[in-house]
This record gives structure tokens, sequence and C-alpha cells, in this order.
């Protein structure tokens, strides 16, 4: 599993410190997705906008989730 | 003509494998219709007591220039310490490389009964294992986070992003989806798709090559050596499969630890 290197000291070839943003990523794409287009599909049987508050749901959290991607994980700190 | 002689294959072949095919009798002779003692139980209890066994025969004696176990026992906690705990969350990361390290073996050595010849099926394959370990570590990350932070701190910190106040409520609902909701999912179920999915394709090329040997149609029966070839072409995939999950696992639960650690923007 570790070829036949040694226990050397810190700071090997392991996975940087970013290894999951990749994941965190899609989660906040999806996420932003999911959570308003819940939202939105909530709000549309509360008033039966006829699917309008849903696709508003969808293209907020579509916007939030690209805006969250951008701020978090954009700029390294 | 391949559909009729799945039919009459089913007799004896149980062709297409199906989820049925994961839920396994008790084992045990006093409780036929128990559940509590499957095969998994006894997979779960072998694999914990070789990895106790295995390091602490390793560890017994431990040598300066260390003996052929004992290194592969130190490179194994080294790998995890140093290329895994270290590198994500840092100096302080070596604190967790014994929960790290326990967490890798644990589902490396549970993985790997998916290509053990003759047992051939991971514990792995049942959500309930998978998300039992998303739950600890998620667990672990929240504690971590708050005895960091402290509770009001931590909180606002994962909860709201660096961005002006208008955008907050837009925001802080994803953010706590992401955060506190898809991360034990993802965690359980890219775990336990893999194992389920791969214990699945090896059933269908092995039991598919019984199926088109016991075909009427004779060009089909060769074809049966290459169903089975490509079943072990599959089972050293799965190899690959077994110790890549182990080791996404507990990097992904590093990478949440780190995370909880990090102080701010």
């Amino acid at each position: 599993m570790t070829g036949d290197q040694t226990p050397q000291p810190a700071g090997g070839s392991g996975p940087p410190p970013e290894a999951g943003e990749g994941w965190t990523a899609l989660a906040y794409l999806i996420g932003g997705l999911a959570v308003w287009g819940c939202i939105g599909w909530l709000v549309d049987q509360w008033l039966d906008t006829g699917g309008l508050a849903t696709g508003i749901g969808f293209l907020l959290g579509g916007a939030g989730g690209v805006y969250l991607v951008i701020r978090r994980l954009g700029t390294p700190s | 003509m391949i559909g009729q002689s799945i039919v009459l294959a089913e007799g004896d072949i149980p062709f297409p494998p199906s989820v049925e095919d994961f839920f396994l009798p008790s084992i045990v002779p006093w409780g036929e219709h128990s559940v509590w003692f499957t095969k998994f139980t006894a997979l779960i209890w072998l694999a914990v007591g070789i990895a106790i066994v295995f390091f602490l025969l390793s560890y017994r004696k431990p040598q300066l220039v260390p003996t052929k176990r004992q290194w592969i026992a130190e490179s194994i906690y080294g790998f995890v310490r140093n290329n895994i705990a270290v590198d994500m969350i840092g100096a302080q990361g070596v604190r967790f490389a014994p929960y790290f390290t326990t967490l890798f073996c644990f589902i490396f050595l549970n993985n790997l009964w998916q290509i053990v010849p003759f047992v051939q099926i991971s514990p792995m394959s049942h959500i309930a294992f998978p998300a039992f370990l998303a739950i600890i570590s998620y667990v672990l990350f929240i504690y971590v986070g708050i005895r960091h932070h402290g509770f009001a701190k931590f909180f606002k910190h994962s909860l709201m992003p660096p961005a002006p106040w208008f955008m907050q409520p837009l925001l802080i609902p994803i953010e706590l989806f992401s955060t506190f909701v898809a991360r034990p999912i993802s965690l359980a179920l890219r775990l336990f798709a893999n194992l389920f999915a791969g214990h699945i394709i090896l059933l269908v090329f092995t039991f598919g090559g019984f199926v088109l040997l016991n075909s009427d149609a004779i060009f089909l029966k060769p074809i049966s050596v290459l169903s089975w070839a490509v079943s072990i072409a599959l089972t050293f995939l799965e190899a690959l499969v077994i110790v890549l999950q182990a080791y996404i696992f507990t990097v992904l639960s590093a990478s949440y630890v780190q995370g909880a650690l990090a102080d701010g923007h």
C-alpha cells in the first residue's frame, strides 16, 4: 500500500489540505439547487403559483451555490 | 433465446442478482430466523480480531531495526499519520492519527472481504456499517469544532460564509445542507454504493457464466469462459476500489476535521 517507503517526516506526498474541496464544491452546487428548489416547491404548494416559485427557487439556489463556491473556495486564504 | 435460457436456469442459479442476495441467513444453528448473527457479523468481528492481533504482535517487542511485520505496521501508521493527518490538518493532526488509522484499517479490512476467495462479500455493502462510521466522523468533527471555537463561534464560522449581509439568508440554508446534511450522507453512501455495486457486478459475471453455460444455444456456452475471465479481471479492479474507498473515507474525515479547526478567512 505504501510501497517501499520508510516512515518519513511530516510533509510527505499526502493529499494537499484542500483535498476535500472537490466534494465541497459539488455539495454546494447540488445543495443550493436542492434546498432552494425544495423551499420554492413548498411556497408553490402554499400559494398555488403553478411552478413559478419552484423555478425561482432553482435559479436562486443555483446562483447561491455558485456564489458560495467562489467565496469559500475561490480565493486561497 | 437468451431470455428463455435465463428462465430455464432460474431454478438453480440465482440470476439476475438482486438486493435479496445481500440479506444472508443466520449462521448460528439455534437462531434460524434471527438476524443477529449472520456472515456479516462474523466477518466484522474477524476483521477487528485480525487488526488487533496484527498490531499487538507487531509491537510486542519493538526493535530499533524493525522486523518485517513491525515495519509493515509502522508503515501503515506512519502513512496515515504523516500523509493524511499531518499533511491535511497540520501539526495538531497527530492527535487524530490513532482515530484515522483505526478507521482506515477497519474499513480496509472489512472491504477486503469483498475479494477474499470463498467469502466474497463485504459487510460494508450493508448501509448500516458505513452509516455508523459516517456518524462517528460527523460527531467527531462537530465536537472538535465546538471544543476549538466554542459553540456559537463554530456554528457562526461554518454557517456564515464571508459575504455581504443581504446574501446570508440565501446562503445559510445551503451551508447548513452541505455541511451538516450532505457530509455524513455522502460519506456513508460513497463507501456503501461502491461495495454494493462491486458485489453485484461480480455476481452478474460469475452467475452469468453459469447461465451461459446452461443455455440451450451451443454457441453461447463458450462465452461463459469469457464471463468468468471478466469476473476475475473485475476482482482486481475491486482490489483498487477497496484501497481507494478506505483512503477516501479517511481523507475526507480528515478534511472535515481540518475544516472544523480552521480559523476563519
